[in-house]
């Protein structure tokens, strides 16, 4: 009988918080899954630099020395040497003083390389923005007919693989009588870039409030003053994402370089550095040292951009 | 000196959108005239017409004796605050105001004591210096207003400027509009949803549905004397009471009757009546129009089951059932009247509306196109 009247006990969960192991267990797993990601990201990056100032000796010890032991220039002297040299094969083993190795015979080209990398690269910023930037205000702000057909026109464009354009490309590069110069390289690279910068810049625009427009052009401002004075200063973290795009693409293009340069006049980074590799002989010090020569731009560029880019590239993603 | 004149002007969006249908409007010079409706009823349309920043799609806009379809925004002497204040966040409050100025080319000395008086003015001073998103919603509302006023326009529009401020702050803001109107002495053209800001601040409102002008008057006109179900409906918190009946009796003493409900119509309601509907008819009561026991006639009485009392402070809702309907009333918060009673209210038969059911119009003159 007093069983029946015994009501159950209500069963009470209290909140606990997770015991201390389990945090210290799982902070011990994201550390080392960020160690991991990390050395696997930055490890050819150390390899490269500590690799650039070693002497050829010592690149292909065995172990490898991640730290130096007889750091040495030599190999960056030899690049800003290269320049006087003819190197053939009987001379091939002068250039490298630290080791007695070799120097490839087109190492004379790495440096008017770099300079054409820089004109080129910069030139489709430029040309990028100009191009670009009112594009993107005009699709963002401006309703006109074929508005939206434009923009997945520009965007389909992305669609196509480089492979795909190279014949046309090249085709058209030679009816213009460009091949082997600069202009085929600024002319391809903006058909690449300029659709992903309007794509970038056009859905930042977006995320800015249509009345500012409104207001800007009642205020006085024709359509371009309202793109300088009022939406360019509010998207400039998108300028800047735009900007480090199309200048690390044009940077590292390698198919199109290939195909429409020959001579030094035209050839940039990318085409003189593989062609160390396929010399009469490989000399790893020297290919490293361009290496690290080759990095430094986008990374400049990076460090003087890094507060805006993030913020760049994630704009328009989320209606905020 | 701006006299505005819309002349059977359309606007049509892409894809055969009608926003605003063959739109006549007469705005005087220094008027204040509110456009007031709910969304999408074209009044953004119409004001962005005037401003310059949307294209008149047929049809005639004039500004005092030029026809200014074509005349782009900034060279139209417009002004304009927004609902979002479309402040430019990069820029100072000082810039900001200073701006439009700027673009005018201006002297400098001008554009500072200009910026400064109307800083001044608006009490924001102390804020020329701090970005607008350091400042509150008020704050950045008296921006807007100083960018616009700086500018010394010929006419000043406004859309739905009021709409992001708190109820409070709405209601202070709202006399200093009205302060603003009467000290620049210019046309003011105010767009809003809400029917207090119409009726407090307007000298003609513009009722708008669908693109289409409903009524035109004074706020007095449209409130006292709709023209339609829609304008009666739109005006007037808590909103007018319908009762669906017939009218009977002779055009001298019309009476009108719903079920066991009847009302008799007084002379001036009996005067103004233009003709004698066919059909069913629409008697709008608004919840104010009920006269204290005192003058009550036993002709126009209301009979009711009291079914909720709300006392709101000042004085008291009553929801009534009357011959199937719904009805709110307002009464004095001394009248004691408990849910469940039965009662018979006095009504003020002279402000009575009448409505033909079929087309929604008004069967009253008196009315304002």
């Amino acid at each position: 009988m007093a069983d029946a009247h015994t009501v159950p006990a209500p069963t009470v969960h209290h909140y606990r918080a997770k015991s201390p192991w389990r945090r210290i267990g799982r902070g011990l797993v994201l550390t080392l899954a960020s160690a991991l990601f990390l050395g696997y990201v930055l490890a050819p990056i150390a390899w490269l630099l500590s690799s650039s100032i070693q002497s050829e000796h010592e690149i292909v010890s065995k172990p490898p020395h991640w730290i130096p032991h007889d750091p040495t220039l030599q190999n960056f002297a030899a690049i800003f040497a290269a320049k006087d040299k003819t190197v053939t094969y009987e001379t091939r083993k002068t250039a490298d003083p630290s080791s007695g190795g070799f120097i490839p015979s087109t190492a004379s080209n790495l440096l008017p390389a770099i300079g054409n990398s820089l004109i080129v690269a910069c030139a489709v910023v430029v040309l990028n923005l100009l191009v670009g930037v009112p594009a993107a205000y005009a699709m963002a702000k401006i309703r006109f007919r074929g508005r939206q057909a434009s923009i997945y026109a520009i965007l389909a464009t992305r669609v196509i693989p480089d492979i795909a354009l190279v014949v046309p490309f090249f085709l058209f590069i030679r009816n213009l009588g460009l091949l082997d110069s600069l202009w085929s390289l600024i002319i391809t690279y903006l058909a690449i870039t300029v659709p992903f910068s309007v794509f970038i810049l056009i859905s930042y625009f977006e995320s800015l409030p249509d009345e500012l427009d409104k207001a800007a052009r009642i205020d006085g401002c024709s359509r371009m003053q309202t793109l300088t004075h009022v939406y360019l200063p509010l998207a400039l973290p998108s300028l800047v994402a735009a900007i480090l795009f199309a200048f690390l693409s044009s940077w590292n293009e390698f198919l199109l370089a290939l195909m429409f340069t020959q001579t030094p006049a035209a050839q940039t980074l990318p085409i003189v550095v593989a062609s160390f590799t396929s010399d009469f002989t490989i000399s790893f010090s020297f290919i490293n040292a361009a290496g690290v020569i080759a990095i430094i731009p986008p990374v400049i560029l990076a460090l003087m951009f890094e507060r805006y880019l993030v913020s760049g590239l994630t704009a328009g993603a989320v209606k905020g | 000196m701006a006299r505005i004149e819309f002349r059977s002007v359309t606007k049509r969006y892409a894809g055969d959108v009608l926003a605003v249908d063959d739109l006549n409007l007469e705005i005087r010079d220094k008027e204040f005239v509110v456009l007031l409706g709910p969304s999408g009823c074209g009044k953004s349309t119409t004001l962005n017409m005037i401003a310059g920043l949307e294209d008149v799609t047929e049809g005639e806009l004039w500004f005092d004796d030029q026809i200014v379809n074509a005349l782009p925004p900034h060279r139209r002497d417009i002004a304009m605050v927004f609902q979002s204040y479309a402040l430019y966040p990069h820029k100072s409050v000082y810039e900001n105001i200073a701006f439009g100025l700027r673009m005018r080319k201006v002297a400098r000395e001008e554009i500072d004591r200009r910026v400064r008086d109307a800083a001044a003015k608006l009490e924001i001073s102390h804020l020329l210096e701090r970005r607008p998103s350091q400042l509150s919603g008020g704050q950045r509302q008296r921006v807007a207003l100083g960018r616009a006023m700086v500018r010394q326009p010929s006419v000043f529009l406004m859309d739905e400027p009021l709409s992001n401020l708190d109820a409070a702050l709405r209601i202070s803001m709202r006399a200093e509009i009205k302060h603003l109107h009467t000290a620049m002495q210019t046309t003011f053209i105010y767009v809003t949803h809400d029917q207090a800001e119409a009726l407090t601040l307007a000298d003609r409102i513009v009722v708008m549905k669908d693109g289409v002008i409903q009524q035109i008057g004074t706020p007095d006109d449209v409130y006292e004397r709709p023209r339609n179900i829609f304008v009666a409906s739109f005006l007037g918190n808590p909103a007018i009471n319908y009762l669906e009946g017939f009218i009977e009796g002779d055009a001298a003493a019309p009476v009108f009757r719903r079920g066991a409900l009847r009302i008799a119509l007084p002379p001036p309601i009996a005067a103004r009546m233009q003709r004698r509907p066919e059909g069913a008819v629409m008697l709008g009561l608004r919840p104010e129009d009920i006269a204290s026991p005192a003058e009550a006639r036993a002709d126009a009485m209301l009979p009711g089951l009291v079914d909720t009392v709300l006392p709101v402070g000042s004085d008291r809702f009553l929801g009534l059932k009357v011959a199937g309907c719904d009805v709110y009333v307002r009464v004095a918060k001394e009248a004691r009247h408990a849910e469940g009673d039965t009662i018979a209210l006095a009504l003020v038969a002279e402000r009575l509306h009448l409505f033909d059911k079929a087309t929604g119009m008004t069967l009253l003159g008196g009315a304002t196109p």
